[in-house]
């Protein structure tokens, strides 16, 4: 197979991904991004892999999330990160679902982009009330913190920028699958009950996912502007 | 910003030549023997076990004359993430003997929290293996020059290419990021001094979360964009220089086995053989 400029590039981009990927995640002062949980940070090593995602399609992001996976299992010192089903293997997703999110979305319309918000916030608002049947003040939470984020989205889509969104959007489902699949893997094999997870979904999984969706519009957007100025086709 | 400069200790990546006999030994053999520590490493969960693996790659080190500094001053920006972490599971955690019995040796309970022998022995036996997975980590890449650990890489994964597996693009792939490791964390380094330039400060308090997501943005834009750039640079350079994928390509110094990496080779399968056994005996 004569690889072409595209597959050259793959292999570079992914490569270059690998090397942010493991810087974020060995540099502890770089890698995190502080916030009000009782944890105090949240990783940012995951958006490597949706960003390769997005970029270069899903086989990059699932390489790059091996990485991340495989960096998060060796620097481990928590018995649940040295099992290989809890480190390395929900991470292979990050990539894929990001990039399946973002090639969905590019296509929409406004109008079909509004209709997606709005479902989007019903079924959020709909766990929130759930969650409030239990814990009062936690179902409040959830549900003004996904109506700001909705509200915030609906802007973008009102000016048109809809690549905004969907980036976002993109960022964010790539965060979730990571805290949803690590956190699942991790109950499923009894590390740890339930609870525990739910708990670090909350006080982990939102603030990542919410830095995730900023970081991951506000990269893609930039890169996209340089390779337009430079006269790529990205 | 005092931070930045941390970002040199990365010390992953960094090539020392001295010429070691660990220096000289063949790039599969060396890969190969130091997986097999990594497995013995992650197999073992006793006090003996991980000392064995701990020892051994303490030993490499000292052949291959490296200083140890360099391995562990890295670590010292981890240290408080790995206390806090290591008491944490000390009092949560409840392990199961290495047989997989509950065999907890009660220290002292209160309420919920209790500490035991065994939580204790998996606490030890964690760090042991982090600090042995540092040690393998900078054997692998301050012994080997990357072009020889692709190389090496390469012609491993060569009977993997059969099966359709890209095993030259999978090497180049991994060299690629060991590579740029090093120029990334300086690149960093840069992208901080210059933003704390232009006033953009540590993060703050934890409340403040948009301030701190966008002085986040701040280094991971500029980041990013200077790792597209130079993607797009050596994509470019590859093409100019007609580079064609790994089929049917040679190259100029064709790796052979010595004796010396019979001996690496059949040390580290020592090893490994002796986790397997003390596992197997049980000891402490």
């Amino acid at each position: 197979v004569l690889p072409s400029e595209r597959g050259i590039r793959r292999v570079v981009v992914a490569g270059l991904l690998l090397a942010i990927t493991l810087l974020l995640a060995f540099t502890p002062q770089v890698g995190f991004i502080a916030v009000p949980t009782p944890a105090g940070s949240a990783t940012i090593a995951h958006i490597p892999a949706i960003i390769g995602a997005i970029l270069e399609g899903p086989l990059v992001g699932l390489i790059v999330g091996l990485g991340f996976g495989f960096a998060s299992w060796s620097r481990a010192t928590i018995p649940a990160f040295r099992d290989p089903l809890v480190a390395i293997i929900p991470r292979l997703f990050i990539g894929p679902v990001a990039w399946w999110v973002f090639a969905v979305l590019r296509r929409a319309r406004v109008g079909t982009l509004t209709g997606m918000l709005a479902v989007l916030l019903a079924l959020l608002l709909a766990f929130s009330y759930q969650v409030a049947g239990q814990t009062l003040w936690l179902g409040i939470l959830i549900g003004v913190v996904a109506t700001a984020a909705i509200a915030f989205l609906f802007v973008w889509v009102r000016r048109e920028e809809t690549i905004i969104v969907s980036l976002s959007v993109a960022g964010a489902a790539g965060s979730l699958t990571n805290t949803a699949l690590v956190l699942s893997a991790a109950t499923l094999l009894k590390y740890w009950p339930a609870d525990v997870s739910w708990g670090i979904a909350i006080t982990h999984g939102i603030p990542e996912m919410l830095v995730s969706a900023v970081i991951t519009a506000a990269v893609v957007a930039a890169i996209r502007q340089l390779g337009a100025r430079r006269g790529s086709r990205l | 910003m005092a931070n930045a400069a941390l970002l040199r200790h990365v010390a992953i990546g960094r090539y020392l030549p001295t010429g070691s006999p660990v220096h000289r030994l063949d790039p599969r053999a060396k890969l190969l023997s130091l997986a097999l520590l990594v497995v013995a490493s992650s197999i073992g969960v006793t006090y003996s076990t991980s000392a064995i693996v701990f020892i051994v790659l303490l030993g490499a080190m000292i052949v291959s004359r490296m200083p140890l500094g360099y391995t562990f001053g890295y670590i010292m920006p981890f240290l408080p993430v790995i206390a806090i972490a290591s008491c944490f599971q000390l009092l949560f955690a409840h392990p199961s003997g290495a047989d997989g019995s509950d065999a907890e040796r009660l220290i002292a309970s209160f309420g919920s929290i209790v500490i035991t022998w065994d939580g204790i022995r998996l606490v030890v036996v964690s760090l042991i293996r982090f600090a042995s997975l540092l040690l393998v980590i900078s054997l692998l890449t301050g012994t080997t020059t990357v072009s020889a650990l692709t190389h090496g890489a390469e012609r491993l994964l060569h009977p993997l290419t059969r099966l359709g597996l890209p095993g030259h693009e999978i090497a180049l792939m991994a060299a690629i990021a060991l590579r740029f490791l090093p120029i990334l964390g300086e690149e960093m380094e840069a992208i901080m001094l210059a933003q704390a330039s232009r006033g953009v400060g540590e993060q703050t308090s934890r409340w403040r979360i948009l301030a701190n997501a966008r002085h986040m943005a701040a280094l991971v834009v500029p980041l990013f964009a200077d790792v597209y750039r130079r993607s797009e640079e050596m994509a470019i350079a590859m093409l100019a220089r007609c580079y064609s994928g790994g089929r049917g390509r040679t190259s100029l110094s064709e790796l052979r086995y010595r004796p010396a990496d019979a001996v690496a080779l059949g040390g580290a399968l020592l090893v490994t053989g002796m986790v397997v056994l003390l596992r197997r005996l049980s000891l402490p």
